[in-house]
């Protein structure tokens, strides 16, 4: 239990999952919301600042005004939020006045960023009037403000981060499910299904692989049902052939028919054998098996003279059939092709079958078994199937074959999958 | 001298359904033949024959359902033969009730092997049948065989069973808990040599556990069966 939610977490979870990407991707989205939002919301804070900065800064004029036009005096006096200017009216400030009389003039001091003032200047009666007002208050606001929207859009990131990584679990599951099933097709199970709902484009991958996978167990139907009839036709007429050849009175040309006979029905059988691993219809059946008294059954059955030894067999995981079928060919085929003293060793889950013949042609090392090609020019010493089923059966139920040579002789190593618990 | 055995063979290619007659008839069976299904049924009925050999492919009525037609009324020996590619009919046919298959082509020692085979164990029943009983029962819970009239009750109720399956049993119940590998199986009830094929056995198993309960016959994975006791 505890080794599975690891690795539900370390696949869920993985360096490379798309649900990193899916978040990233939100969190993204969410980033350019929040600066937008934030530069929008900032100027216009920042707007109505300098707006209620330039009420101040008239309020401030019109009192100066007011005073100097009672007393007829200008002096260089502080307010409450400012001063009177008489000295030192700042360039911008006249040039926003045009120069011209009646217009009151503003301008933003923000040439120190942390002491932002609002200038008005004012001519009246040919005298020029200007105040300042200190509008640091007022800035402060807005950037506390932007100090906030920074931390809320840094928070909702984080958040949205975490969540869209967790909510993404409903598509990335759905894709793990996909390639699940995919995969059990793969190793053979054609009846594994998606079965997603029509809708967005993971359920479109899904009834594309469940699509696949019909089509697949269609053409292996076919395949089977095929090989099925051709053995079926193949075999009536060679039944009768056999069996009305056994009647024939004995004597000499009997005996060429019947040997004949004999060699057009292995020929016919290790043909349809090898129709049916082409068709990759043959399915293993798999069950344990104790190595040592499998090997021995499948020599005794080639009743050829072996020398035998299966002490420290195994048991393995395979499918006995074709297991013993492995054996035999190989067996049949070191007496056939090479020369006693043929020694079959059992070893744990491996099998050797030695001769001392000349060995195996290189090609068949390198290459592999290939059909007709036995390695020996002259005919009608085997057809060069045996080792094309033993390799083709050897797929079937995993087992790894191999053909090298040995000092004095070919030397074929069968390695079977160990079984994976004895029950008993 | 005793009645030649009665042998009613079903089959479809003419060659195959005379050269076979023409051997079996050699070796002293007493052959009937019949080339479709339903046919077949008839005479099977009619002449009640020791054994039914029957082919899997046939017009009309095929092999399988045969075998169940004829399962449904007789636990005469039925030995099937195939020519198509085992794992699609021979399972089906077992299962059907056959007692044992053979591949096509046959050779024909191996045909009269098997034939042999399957008469002995129906022979073993007939002839134990007319032994005095009583020479203990065997029990197991409600499972009961009598050995000596070779009938098996559960729960009081009789079961009817194929000689081979009666057979199965009988090895089983000689040593019961012990756990019997499906070589070992083959070669006492089947009488293979050495070329069986352990699908007999184990849809054999099947039909059994299905007559006399299903948790009857413990599967050992990879070894084989034993009767649970």
């Amino acid at each position: 239990m505890h080794t599975r939610i690891a690795g539900f977490f370390r696949v869920a979870f993985a360096r490379r999952s798309l649900r990193w990407r899916i978040a990233a991707l939100a969190a993204a989205s969410a980033t350019v919301v929040a600066v937008v939002i934030g530069v929008a919301v900032h100027q216009d804070s920042w707007d109505r600042s300098v707006a209620e900065g330039e009420d101040l800064a008239s309020e401030a004029l019109n009192g100066a005004e007011g005073s100097y036009l009672a007393t007829g005096k200008l002096s260089a006096t502080s307010t409450a939020t400012g001063k009177v200017v008489t000295t030192g009216v700042p360039q911008p400030l006249l040039d926003a006045m045009h120069g011209s009389l009646g217009v009151v003039g503003k301008w933003l001091d923000t040439t120190r960023p942390d002491w932002p003032r609002m200038w008005a200047g004012h001519h009246v009666d040919g005298r020029l009037i200007a105040v300042w007002v200190d509008l640091s208050h007022i800035f402060d606001r807005v950037h506390d403000q932007d100090v906030f929207v920074v931390k809320a859009a840094v928070g909702t990131l984080v958040v949205v981060f975490v969540v869209v990584a967790l909510l993404s679990e409903l598509i990335t599951r759905r894709l793990r499910r996909v390639s699940r099933t995919a995969l059990r097709i793969a190793d053979g199970d054609l009846t594994a299904r998606i079965g997603a709902r029509a809708g967005d484009e993971i359920a479109d991958l899904g009834s594309a692989v469940d699509s696949m996978a019909v089509a697949l167990q269609q053409k292996l139907l076919i395949e089977k049902r095929f090989t099925a009839d051709v053995a079926h036709e193949l075999r009536t007429p060679l039944t009768g052939l056999v069996t009305s050849a056994e009647l024939l009175p004995d004597g000499e040309a009997t005996e060429l028919v019947r040997d004949r006979v004999g060699v057009l029905r292995v020929l016919v059988e290790d043909l349809l054998e090898i129709s049916r691993l082409d068709a990759g219809v043959e399915r293993a059946e798999l069950t344990p098996v104790p190595l040592g008294e499998l090997v021995t059954e499948a020599v005794s059955r080639t009743g050829r003279p072996v020398e035998l030894d299966t002490t420290g067999a195994a048991l393995v995981q395979t499918d006995p059939r074709r297991a013993e079928r492995i054996v035999a060919n190989l067996v049949h085929n070191a007496f056939r092709h090479g020369s006693p003293p043929v020694e079959v060793s059992v070893a744990g889950p491996v099998v050797r079958i030695r001769d001392h013949g000349t060995g195996f042609p290189e090609s068949v090392i390198t290459e592999g078994p290939q059909r007709f090609r036995t390695g020996v020019t002259e005919r009608g010493r085997g057809h060069g199937l045996g080792l094309t089923i033993a390799a083709g059966q050897a797929e079937v139920i995993g087992a790894e074959l191999t053909f090298s040579n040995a000092a004095g002789g070919a030397l074929a190593t069968i390695v079977f999958p160990a079984a994976e618990s004895v029950q008993g | 001298m005793t009645a030649p055995v009665a042998v009613l063979l079903v089959e479809d290619d003419s060659v195959i359904r005379q050269a076979l007659a023409a051997t079996l008839s050699r070796y002293g069976y007493a052959v009937t033949t019949a080339a479709d299904g339903l046919t077949g049924l008839e005479l099977f009925q009619q002449t009640q024959p020791d054994l039914l050999l029957l082919d899997v492919m046939l017009p009309g009525l095929d092999g399988i359902g045969l075998c169940r037609r004829v399962r449904e009324t007789s636990t005469r020996p039925i030995l099937m033969m195939s020519a198509r590619d085992q794992a699609l009919d021979v399972v089906s046919g077992l299962e059907a009730g056959a007692d044992d298959y053979v591949t096509k082509p046959v050779d024909t020692s191996v045909l009269v092997a098997r034939i042999r085979s399957v008469l002995r164990r129906a022979g073993h029943h007939q002839a134990d049948a007319v032994e005095p009983a009583g020479n203990g029962l065997l029990e197991f819970g409600d499972l009961v065989i009598d050995p000596g009239a070779l009938e098996v009750t559960v729960g009081g109720t009789p079961v009817a069973l194929s000689a081979t399956e009666l057979r199965l049993l009988l090895e089983f119940a000689e040593q019961p808990g012990l756990v019997l590998s499906r070589a070992t199986l083959l070669r006492s009830v089947w009488d293979y040599g050495w070329d069986g094929d352990s699908r007999v056995v184990d849809t054999c198993v099947q039909r059994l556990r299905t007559k006399i309960g299903a948790d009857r016959i413990e599967t050992v994975r990879g070894f084989g069966y034993k009767l649970r006791t």
